[in-house]
């Protein structure tokens, strides 16, 4: 008896049994699923993203916004996600599908983001926010996304895109301003994209209590 | 396997050690001096991301320095310019040893560790500059993925070679580690590499996949490797056999068995169907048994043989590593369960458990192995057991002061996250003093690992004196089946 070959086949059998359930069985029936037809406003849930919303994912995970910061609302009875307004429902995998990487995410340093484009739709704040945090928020523990953004004289006319309403020691000195780069807009445009508040069949908001 | 003579790790004369360690120095002393160096800068970007956690403008505003890249160059630069590589070169002596062959491809193995350190330097510049793929523990950009895959495939293929050669006789528990290790490691690295990364499948199959990878990098590649040393080292240093062949092979098959499906137990309440996460729980929660197995077995064989632990630091590191192990499964196993997760998931705890294991188990077996492996592929001591001394007392001080703070601020933090009266700002504030110790520990973790790089720059400096004695004074084996330099 070959003790080399015994124990090949057992690791081979051990590890076999996991990688069939834990990668080939997503593969086969994850991996293709599709948007279901919206009856009311005869479009796709969940909905298409804009090709800005998409160059925003990469923004995203370039920044590494997933350390801190969860993209998943778990169900009622087990957690208080949902208690908390996160979201209105549990994320499900047909709520993945347009993006190119899941960001569930494993700290909430910062909050959860699930369903942050419902909260707040004003792409002005969004972006005074990443430029300067605690300007906006004083107790926030988020960094600065200033790189984001070009911090320039203005010459003749001020942009039309520069942010507004900037304080704290990051605010332009009089004569500059503060106009986001391509990337900061693709960042903005995602966050905005971010909600959940479609219905699934498979995914039901619990009934009030 | 449960043949009376595999329990003897190997019965070779020191003259045969001495010239089976001679043919494999190069290669692994090549993996453990790049591997020192990527610990040691690995350490620093983890104290930067913890003084961030603290202090958010501390370096704040640079793209290159912002706390979503630091905190992940400092996880990959671990796992794969320090944990992998250190494996690797254990791995590599112990086949050696083990197999009793000499080596005379040694230029693969060189050209491997080279190819490595290269993809570990694309993939961390990668990061840096803003390719970070955001798949947990294998943040590396898609272009350095290839690199690493190509060097580990030469190296499976020196190893099955080599098993080949390997003289007749019963395996070692050892080797069982290594063979399941190094055949788990390019398996689940491929694979995830091609579906998450190189070729992506669809998001909503992703997260399984993420989780199963993740699982199985700590579980079957690192905790095999680990175990291997460890099963070697401690009957070697302390000149007993294993105290039982059934509780070794009961450890070996359920860390496999279990280990392999225990990944999922992360996503609990996550996107995936919910029978995954039940398995995951499920596995998880029996990792117990192999815990239990590897604590009792180890310790029947150091019944009434502690001592030499205070003086020897390969005993000393690995058996300190190999508790933090069976502490990090049993805390896991905990961790687990669905009405204990609900409270814990997405707060410190799972950076305190990521440290108890990566660290205090891995890390300090490594040590442990380095510490036995090195002098006697150099025919060198150590150059100095005070700075072993600190580096120990500094690791082991840092570990538990940070896995324990982050566990007592994460409770808090988990029960502030999941009360409906509590704000999100409180959570915050409940978890600062808990972060800011935190960050004093992983500055001693820098510490230590400043200390060990300083022995083995010591060490390496002491080899280009040729013809000169042992330099200064070696912390003895007295109780050790081997002379301490071959």
């Amino acid at each position: 008896m070959n003790k080399l070959t015994l124990l090949f086949t057992g690791i081979f059998l051990t590890f076999g049994s996991a990688w069939i359930g834990l990668v080939a069985y997503p593969v086969a029936n994850l991996a293709h699923m599709e948007a279901l037809p919206d009856e009311e406003t005869g479009g796709l849930l969940p909905p298409t993203q804009s090709g800005l919303a998409v160059a925003g994912q990469k923004v995203y995970a370039a920044n590494g916004c997933m350390e801190c910061h969860t993209q998943q609302v778990r169900p009622d009875p087990l957690t208080a996600d949902i208690a908390k307004q996160l979201g209105k429902r549990q994320t499900v995998p047909r709520d993945e599908i347009r993006d190119r990487t899941a960001f569930l995410g494993e700290y909430r340093i910062g909050q959860d983001l699930s369903n942050f484009g419902a909260r707040e739709t004003d792409a002005a704040a969004i972006h005074r926010h990443l430029y300067s945090p605690k300007s906006v928020t004083p107790w926030s523990n988020m960094p600065s996304y200033s790189y984001l953004y070009e911090y320039r004289k203005i010459v003749s006319q001020p942009s039309a895109h520069a942010l507004q309403g900037l304080t704290g020691p990051r605010a332009p000195k009089p004569g500059y301003e503060v106009v986001p780069t391509q990337q900061a807009e693709a960042l903005v445009a995602y966050l905005l994209s971010l909600n959940q508040n479609y219905p699934l069949p498979e995914s039901p908001e619990p009934t009030a209590k | 396997m449960s043949n009376d003579q595999s329990s003897q790790p190997d019965t070779l004369n020191s003259a045969e050690r001495a010239t089976i360690d001679a043919s494999v120095a190069a290669p692994v002393i090549l993996f453990f001096g790049t591997a020192i160096f990527w610990l040691l800068f690995g350490s620093v970007f983890e104290l930067i991301s913890a003084i961030k956690l603290v202090w958010p403008s501390f370096l704040d505003g640079f793209g290159l320095l912002t706390y979503g890249r630091t905190s992940i160059v400092s996880i990959n630069a671990l796992a794969y310019g320090w944990a992998t590589p250190a494996a690797i070169g254990i791995g590599l002596w112990l086949t050696a040893r083990l197999c009793r062959v000499q080596l005379d491809r040694t230029k693969i193995l060189i050209a491997a560790g080279i190819i490595w350190n290269i993809g570990t330097f694309i993939g961390v510049a990668g990061i840096l500059i803003g390719d970070n793929t955001s798949i947990s523990h294998l943040n590396f950009p898609g272009y350095s993925t290839h690199i690493l895959l190509l060097s580990f495939v030469l190296i499976a293929i020196w190893a099955i070679v080599t098993f080949n050669q390997r003289q007749s006789g019963p395996l070692y528990v050892s080797q069982w580690f290594l063979v399941a290790g190094f055949f788990s490691f390019p398996w689940l690295f491929a694979t995830a590499s091609q579906l998450l990364i190189w070729k992506p499948l669809q998001a909503s199959a992703q997260p399984a996949i993420a989780a199963w990878f993740a699982g199985g990098f700590f579980n079957l590649w690192l905790a095999p490797m680990g175990l291997a040393a460890a099963f070697y080292l401690i009957p070697k240093t302390i000149g007993r056999s294993i105290s039982s062949q059934h509780l070794s092979l009961l450890a070996f098959w359920s860390i496999l068995l279990f280990g392999a499906w225990s990944g999922t137990s992360r996503l609990i309440g996550g996107p995936l169907p919910a029978w995954m996460v039940s398995v995951g729980v499920a596995a998880s929660v029996m990792m117990i048994i192999p815990a239990l197995a590897v604590a009792i077995n180890l310790h029947l064989t150091l019944d009434g043989h502690y001592a030499p632990m205070s003086w020897s630091p390969a005993l000393r590191f690995t058996i300190t590593g190999v508790s933090m192990l069976v502490f990090t499964w049993v805390l896991t196993a905990i961790n687990s369960l669905p009405a204990v997760n609900a409270v814990t998931n997405f707060s410190e705890i799972t950076r305190a458990l990521n440290l108890l294991g990566y660290y205090g188990f891995f890390s300090m077996t490594a040590f442990g192995a380095i510490y036995y492996i090195l002098p006697r592929l150099t025919g060198k001591e150590w150059p100095s057991s005070c700075l072993i001394s600190w580096h120990f007392w500094l690791a082991t001080t840092g570990v538990l002061l940070g896995v324990t703070v982050l566990i007592l601020g994460g409770l808090i933090q988990g029960f502030a996250l999941q009360d409906i009266g509590v704000t999100f700002r409180s959570s915050m504030d409940f978890i600062f003093p808990f972060r800011f110790v935190a960050a004093l520990a992983a500055l001693l973790i820098v510490g230590a690992n400043l200390a060990f790089a300083l022995v083995f720059a010591g060490l390496s400096w002491s080899l280009r004196r040729t013809g000169t004695a042992p330099a200064l004074i070696a912390v003895r084996e007295e109780n050790s089946q081997e002379p301490v330099a071959v």
